[in-house]
């Protein structure tokens, strides 16, 4: 289970959208180490090469909004961040980062507590998150949702509820 | 007296058949006479059937039931039948019109108001869960009546695999039209595609469009896939387009279609609903488009996040399906979950003759409880354009005609249907594209491609100079079909005003109705339309 993360801060703005997370002339990737190397490419041409494994996204309102591409969720992931904190995200990128097990903080207070580049903390199990300026918590996610991320991302947790192994699948 | 010409004779003849009865018509001219110039003007005797192949073929269509036809023409059912043979019209409808579809649809609206207090979102989840009730927040597992993907069923494929089922659950309840990379641009999506292909024959998926049909939304409502009072999810925002027919609709991501095609089943949380009513005539020059962008402008791109809405009001009641189409597609742009026009007879009536199913419409109660609830009038509304990077980011047309475009879109899910050609055609009919602009017109479908040629606006589009591509999303997600470079400007009829969204994130989009398109595109500069109306 989730417990506790600590990682470098990418602070971005309002309406992160997904043609700005991932721009759609890559659409026909599939494969997610290829789809990392495009993350937030509409933000800055360079960010894929910035980012450091664990880093996390500390953004504003309404994160992901936009397409239904999950590849904005997957890219993300696959290029190194281990957790994104939003006021608030947009319906399906939530799901589908959720379904990639890109863990997620809901937090009104953070993005003005945070400064870009500082090192911060999450505590999944207290639900509070630690900057050097001050603390906040922030409301845990619904049971089944935590059920999802835990499992490690939808598909992992839909083989667990059907019952099939690893050795099953091709 | 004046002898009848040629012509007149033939019609005459045609109406009362006999040279006697000719005569009487004419005021009592003798048969023999009528005889005569017909021999003169070389004309048989008369020898057309009693009922016509067009009037006994309409009436089979219109009422495919021998009985009833033959009661039109005041004969009996088996005299009807032997007209229809002499036709050789033998089938039973497929396409049923009007007149047949009513009397098995006759629906009480009041018996299908599950609870008075429930939303349209909350008795369609209740229902679609089995459960009698169901509370805002509450998390239900359903089971889709249709799962929608495009191009991305690639991605879904790669997913599915992962799981290790083997068959789908539904193969009848799946439905993949290609149309963003159509066809393919690339060497990945070709691959892509062939997948795709490969797929639908392992796993005989009845309900799959190759390249030729269009937008995958515009496929969906169009050949009625989904009902009113269904649901469906599909790996497309705009999925809920298929509010427009009452039906309750919403996207999902690729690896999320993959759970429902190895399952059937997805969860979904019941949503908080919006009331949005829309009163008032759509002044000239002021289109469906034009609503719901002012509406973004009011409700903001997240006012509506995870969020239902609902219309109504006297301005939606009056409005196309197509209309309706535009307002619940560009609903996602403000976050919507779903965005339901609730059913009526304008729904009922475009389903005619696209299904023979039996659906269950459903509505909200008397007394639902709305989280928010927006009034609009439109009499005095004016143009609008949504200005880059966010839909809204919206002004009046006249405060953005100083900007110089260089391209212009006209098509997609938003705005590509007849009536939206229509607008621009007649606009552009007898004048020219500015000399510094390029006009691309994409019809959202095949069918309205074929409608848009007999009407001759592909005539009128080409003409004037525009370059008309072929069904699909074109270059409304910058996949291909005209990508912008950095510093041009583009006013499109789609969804989307991105930084980045048509090409160069140094590019710029603005978003405005099929009529302010077209009015753009012959001055080289954001026009008010109305200068052309």
């Amino acid at each position: 289970m989730l417990k506790k993360i600590e990682g470098r801060v990418w602070k971005l703005w309002n309406n992160i959208d997904t043609d700005i997370i991932y721009p759609g002339k890559y659409l026909p990737i599939i494969e997610a180490k290829e789809m990392a190397l495009h993350a937030l490419e509409g933000y800055d041409k360079d960010f894929p090469k910035k980012i450091k494994k664990g880093d996390i996204i500390v953004a504003g309102a309404n994160f992901g909004c936009g397409s239904s591409r999950e590849q904005a969720a997957t890219s993300l992931k696959h290029a190194g961040i281990a957790c994104i904190v939003a006021k608030s995200f947009s319906r399906i990128f939530f799901r589908n980062a959720i379904n990639q097990g890109l863990a997620l903080v809901i937090s009104k207070e953070a993005h003005k507590l945070v400064k870009e580049g500082e090192e911060v903390t999450i505590d999944f199990a207290k639900g509070k998150l630690s900057t050097q300026k001050g603390e906040t918590d922030f409301p845990p996610l619904p049971e089944m949702v935590m059920g999802i991320l835990d499992d490690g991302g939808l598909i992992a947790h839909t083989r667990k509820r059907l019952g099939i192994s690893r050795a099953d699948s091709m | 007296m004046k002898i009848p010409h040629k012509k007149e004779l033939i019609e005459l003849q045609k109406k009362y058949r006999t040279d006697k009865r000719i005569g009487e018509a004419l005021g009592g001219v003798p048969a023999y006479l009528v005889a005569y110039w017909r021999r003169k003007k070389k004309i048989g005797r008369y020898n057309y059937p009693k009922y016509s192949e067009e009037q006994i073929k309409e009436l089979w269509e219109r009422l495919g039931d021998d009985a009833k036809a033959g009661e039109e023409l005041g004969i009996g059912s088996h005299a009807f039948r032997r007209w229809r043979k002499r036709y050789k019209l033998k089938e039973k409808p497929v396409q049923l019109k009007l007149e047949q579809l009513k009397l098995e649809l006759d629906i009480n609206f009041n018996l299908l108001r599950k609870s008075m207090k429930y939303t349209i979102a909350r008795n369609l989840l209740a229902s679609k869960a089995g459960k009698k009730k169901v509370e805002v927040g509450e998390i239900v597992e359903v089971e889709p009546d249709l799962a929608m993907s495009h191009d991305n069923a690639g991605l879904v494929i790669k997913q599915f695999r992962q799981i290790g089922v083997e068959k789908v659950w539904n193969n009848k309840k799946i439905v993949i039209p290609l149309d963003h990379r159509a066809p393919a641009e690339s060497e990945k999506t070709a691959i892509a595609h062939k997948s795709i292909r490969e797929f639908v024959r392992e796993q005989e998926i009845k309900n799959f469009y190759d390249i030729r049909e269009g937008v995958c939304h515009q496929v969906v409502v169009e050949k009625a896939h989904l009902l009113p009072g269904q649901l469906a999810v599909g790996t497309d925002s705009h999925t809920t387009s298929y509010g427009c027919i009452g039906a309750v609709s919403t996207g999902i991501g690729a690896t999320e279609m993959a759970v429902v095609w190895a399952t059937g089943r997805i969860w979904l949380l019941v949503p908080e609903t919006i009331k949005i009513t829309i009163d008032g005539k759509l002044p000239k020059g002021v289109y469906a488009k034009d609503v719901i962008l002012n509406l973004a402008k009011r409700l903001t791109v997240e006012g509506a996040n995870y969020k239902a809405i609902e219309f109504y009001g006297s301005t939606v009641k009056e409005m196309s399906i197509s209309e309706r189409f535009t307002l619940s597609n560009l609903s996602m742009e403000m976050g919507a979950k779903f965005a339901v026009v609730p059913f009526d007879e304008t729904a009922q009536t475009y389903l005619v003759g696209r299904t023979n199913k039996n659906y269950e419409p459903v509505f909200a109660g008397e007394e639902a409880e709305y989280v928010q609830e927006v009034e609009l009038r439109v009499e005095r509304m004016v143009p609008q354009v949504a200005c880059p990077d966010n839909v809204d980011n919206v002004k009046n047309v006249a405060e953005v005609t100083r900007v110089r475009i260089d391209q212009v879109v006209l098509g997609s899910c938003t705005n590509g249907r007849l009536d939206d050609l229509e607008i621009a055609a007649k606009i552009l009919k007898g004048r020219k594209v500015h000399l510094d602009v390029r006009m691309l017109v994409i019809p959202a479908s095949r069918s309205i491609y074929l409608q848009a040629m007999e009407k001759r606006f592909l005539r009128d589009f080409i003409e004037a100079g525009c370059v008309v591509l072929n069904p699909g999303c074109g270059p409304c997600l910058g996949a291909h079909q005209g990508i912008l470079a950095p510093g041009e400007r583009c006013l499109a009829t789609t969804n989307r005003n991105f930084k980045g969204r048509m090409g160069s994130p140094e590019a710029e989009v603005y978003l405005g109705s099929p009529a302010t398109a077209a009015a753009s595109a012959i001055r080289g500069r954001i026009t008010d339309p109305r200068e052309f109306l």
